[in-house]
């Protein structure tokens, strides 16, 4: 419940502050969006799984989001798309987590052990 | 999730989530507004500007810290004896003449604005005639500075040996910066004569106003002409000293 909350705060306050990104820099913001959103995800999965680690939690959501920026970086002063592979492995793992996810809750609620 | 600590986190990271998304959305809505190479070639030039005018202005107060000082040793070398005062009058005469002092006094303010006669139908003529050129400012600053004006600027730009008033695409450039109508010319001198000398027949006013180009001149007791901004730096010019001197 309170990640949603967390989520709508985020976007309030977002909208209300009267800044806006340069365009040359909103690459770096879509990347570190994919990268907090693949840190919640694991975080969620991880918590479920009761295998949650504060540490891993926070390192892997600034060194996760650090290396995509300096992949972004580095592709934009070699014109090469090298972000496109943060792109993937977040998405891969976004899916995936997902599907833990929905295992887990379906599991729970149907109470029935063989999905 | 029973653990506290991980739902804190995770939801610190949402906030964090949800204020990047809404300044993205907002950036991107704003970014493609207007073609995307060309909005980002508009903020580059723009940090660019912003970088070049900042550093302009710290020059600018170096320069006036510089001036303040070196008045303050004119003075004090001043004191010291009655030739240095001598000399420093003459100093100050040689600085309102090359424009290096703000000076104030009467005068009168002519204002230029381009023409809003109506050019249309069989009669229309070439639209050059009804907007101001640099040759129209430099025939109104002539008739000034015969009328014994001792003191010229242009949209506060003063005209000092040597500034120019040349055309610079649909602007006039004035010591190297551009201005567009309306153009301000003050000058420092007898308003009765300054004003009779543009009054003159066909005299600048007067063929200005053939135009339609609307000028008012307009005399004042008291005004300010500011000094010359830029810095006077002689690159080929050295003064010839003669001897015996």
């Amino acid at each position: 419940m309170f990640p949603f909350i967390g989520l709508l705060v985020g976007i309030i306050f977002g909208l209300l502050v009267p800044y806006h990104i340069p365009s040359q820099y909103s690459a770096y913001l879509a990347i570190a969006i994919l990268a907090a959103l693949d840190s919640v995800f694991g975080g969620i999965t991880a918590s479920l799984q009761k295998t949650f680690n504060m540490k891993i939690f926070i390192t892997g959501f600034f060194a996760n989001s650090l290396l995509a920026a300096v992949l972004t970086f580095i592709g934009k002063k070699l014109d090469v798309d090298i972000h496109l592979s943060a792109i993937v492995v977040f998405g891969t793992r976004l899916f995936q987590n997902f599907a833990i996810i929905r295992r887990f809750l379906l599991n729970k609620y149907l109470k029935s052990d063989n999905i | 999730m029973k653990n506290k600590g991980a739902q804190l986190a995770i939801s610190l990271i949402c906030v964090l989530l949800g204020f990047m998304i809404s300044i993205q959305y907002k950036s991107v809505r704003r970014n493609t507004a207007l073609s995307n190479t060309q909005f980002q070639r508009a903020d580059e030039l723009q940090a660019l500007l912003n970088k070049e005018k900042e550093k302009n202005e710290n020059l600018y107060k170096q320069l006036l810290q510089y001036e303040k000082d070196l008045n303050e040793y004119q003075k004090e070398a001043a004191e010291s004896s009655g030739q240095a005062k001598a000399l420093l009058k003459q100093l100050y005469n040689a600085q309102v003449l090359a424009g290096m002092t703000d000076v104030e006094g009467p005068g009168v303010i002519v204002t230029l604005s381009d023409s809003k006669v109506k050019n249309e139908g069989e009669t229309k003529i070439d639209e050059n005639y009804f907007i101001i050129h640099d040759d129209d400012i430099l025939m109104v600053i002539n008739e000034l500075a015969d009328a014994g004006a001792e003191a010229i600027s242009i949209n506060d730009e003063r005209l000092i040996a040597t500034s120019e008033i040349r055309c610079a695409g649909n602007t006039v450039s004035v010591n190297n910066n551009r201005y567009g109508t309306p153009f301000v010319i003050k000058a420092i001198g007898n308003p009765e004569t300054l004003e009779s000398g543009l009054n003159i027949r066909s005299g600048a006013v007067e063929i200005l106003r053939q135009w339609g180009i609307d000028i008012t001149v307009k005399k004042v007791d008291k005004m300010v002409i500011n000094r010359y901004n830029g810095a006077i730096t002689l690159k080929y010019a050295t003064p010839v000293v003669k001897d015996g001197e």
